[in-house]
């Protein structure tokens, strides 16, 4: 069955740039990307879906789309069962837990027991904290999570962060990193049986392109 | 797995899938059977997804299992049902990978590596990159043997290809063994005729513990997720008895099939049964036309809301119903028969009508 080869990329935010170029690496230009959710690209084979960061994992994971770029953080945040085929190199970020700076919580240590943890990242939070043996309270928020200790909703976030410059202005301290990430070339397993020399391919024209 | 407590405190739970059932069944009710045992299920199983298709937590799967047989032979014949099922359920380029999942363990185990390592092994050999499988055995200490064996297998793409794998008379385990229960299911395949829908994929291990011997996944282009699955099990049926009794056998998810069918441009036919309502008005008559009609194998019901004739005709548009008959004082007169399709009235004889409609009087 010829079809299109679908590849997600993020829609918006620091990595939208940077996963548009690792697609000019394997010589494939998106053609319509202002305002199209699907756009087709300069290869006829490839068609480039722009989607939320947070659920390229799952769509790759379901097949909605054969390929994504995806943070590995989020990869495992979503428990998407895919596979990872490249490691990007961009998109560098730690998942760490944070407190405010005048906070007592200096350590992971200090956290006390029913603290409450604001974060978008329920799934890795509860097992780290599970794995730490720490019983704790985790409220699920959608983006900033950094307001929620000014608001008094937690006294701890998880939260990614890159060069830590958002959780300095926003007068938090790190105590603990749970997780590095990069960006991956993430794969939905069916689709690199069905279209294992097409991948494959697309592959080997990023590496041929620069990609390390 | 959905559990919950009984009133005494017991623990239940919701079955998962149908192997362990069946285990069950095997080991509890039919000891005296004569082995090899096949059965054949379609049932309800349950499940927790965070899909956002598949919202519910219900699932249905259709399964066989053959018992107590632990030939190559027993193999072929599961491979086979499951590729001529998918065929006959309509769907376009269904494939068949098959793996080992022993093969693979024993070959994991000579590695000597500790378990994370050995799932950064794993991973590697699904995404099938020689480059960084080379890379990570060369940092690992690889025996050049057991390098060679794990290059040259995740490089088979087909059942046929695995012959040129050579072990080079070293031993993994029982690795040899394994490797020529593949290659005998091979020419099984070969005598079917099926050996070109199935594949080979080194890293095959379908997660579950139970699986010794092959295991395979179903899959087509159009779904992102594998159809169904299976393979040999040779001593999980011991754990609910004494009978120790290998067996092999697969499941298909039925709403997977259907999704697969779908995206393909399936069309599933509506299934057409006419429907007659029969008004009450001479109600020992009406009775006995009801009473034909169903022996005839036609959905028939009785009005039984006494109402008027436009009350009838107006909910039977409503409610689907192909047609709806007026019986008069005497069945030896016609009857009016109110066709709502097209809404249009006809007298005649019920067995006339019913000829027409193609049911048997």
């Amino acid at each position: 069955m010829k079809r299109e080869i679908r590849i997600a990329i993020p829609s918006k935010g620091r990595l939208k740039q940077p996963s548009i170029q690792v697609l000019q690496c394997a010589g494939i230009d998106i053609l319509e990307e202002e305002r199209a959710y699907i756009s087709k690209t300069s290869d006829p084979r490839f068609e480039a879906i722009f989607a939320r960061a947070f659920d390229i994992p799952v769509y790759v994971h379901y097949g909605a789309v054969d390929l994504g770029i995806a943070g590995h953080d989020l990869i495992l945040e979503r428990e998407a069962d895919v596979h990872e085929l490249l490691d990007l190199d961009f998109g560098k970020c730690q998942l760490v837990i944070a407190t405010p700076e005048n906070s007592a919580i200096d350590s992971i240590n200090d956290i006390p027991a029913a603290a409450k943890v604001a974060t978008e990242y329920p799934n890795l939070s509860r097992k780290y904290f599970e794995g730490l043996g720490k019983q704790v309270e985790i409220l699920r928020v959608r983006g900033t999570s950094e307001l929620a200790p000014k608001l008094g909703l937690a006294q701890i976030i998880v939260d990614v962060s890159s060069t830590g410059e958002t959780l300095r202005k926003n007068n938090l301290k790190v105590i603990a990193t749970i997780l590095d990430s990069t960006c991956r070339l993430a794969c939905n397993k069916i689709a690199y049986r069905t279209f294992e020399n097409e991948i494959n391919e697309f592959i080997g024209r990023l590496r041929q392109g620069g990609l390390k | 797995m959905f559990k919950f407590q009984d009133f005494d405190g017991k623990i239940l739970a919701l079955r998962a899938e149908m192997t362990g059932p069946v285990a069950r069944i095997v080991t509890t009710r039919m000891s005296s059977m004569p082995e090899p045992i096949r059965l054949f299920y379609v049932s309800n199983v349950f499940r927790y997804s965070q899909s956002y298709v598949e919202r519910g937590r219900e699932f249905w799967q259709a399964g066989v299992e053959l018992i107590g047989c632990n030939t190559s032979e027993a193999d072929g014949e599961i491979l086979s049902l499951l590729i001529s099922s998918l065929r006959k359920l309509g769907l376009k380029e269904a494939r068949v990978d098959v793996g080992h999942a022993s093969l693979l363990k024993d070959l994991l185990k000579a590695t000597g590596l500790d378990e994370e390592k050995k799932s950064i092994l794993q991973n590697l050999l699904a995404y099938r990159d020689k480059a960084r499988l080379e890379k990570f055995m060369d940092q690992n200490n690889f025996p050049s043997k057991l390098r060679e064996a794990f290059l040259q297998f995740s490089c088979c793409r087909r059942l046929e290809e695995v012959s040129s794998v050579s072990l080079s008379s070293s031993k993994y385990g029982r690795a040899d063994d394994h490797l020529r229960n593949l290659l005998e299911v091979k020419d099984v395949l070969a005598d079917y005729g099926i050996e070109n829908f199935v594949f080979f994929d080194f890293s095959l291990t379908r997660k579950i513990e139970y699986y010794t011997g092959m295991v395979f996944e179903a899959s087509v282009p159009n779904l992102g997720l594998p159809l169904g699955g299976g393979g040999r099990y040779g001593d999980f049926i011991e754990k609910f008895g004494k009978l120790k009794l290998p067996a092999t056998g697969f499941a298909l998810e039925i709403e997977k099939c259907l999704q697969a069918l779908t995206a393909q441009g399936f069309q599933i036919p509506e299934k057409t049964k006419t429907r007659i309502l029969v008004s009450t008005k001479f109600r020992n008559n009406a009775i006995k036309v009801v009473n034909i009609l169903r022996d005839a194998g036609v959905v028939a019901l009785l009005d039984v809301t006494k109402s008027g004739e436009k009350k009838i005709m107006n909910y039977a548009k409503l409610a689907g119903i192909d047609y709806v008959v007026f019986v008069g004082s005497s069945l030896k007169k016609p009857a009016i028969v109110y066709d709502v399709g097209s809404d249009t009235s006809r007298k005649i004889m019920i067995e006339t009508f019913l000829q027409s409609i193609g049911g048997q009087s």
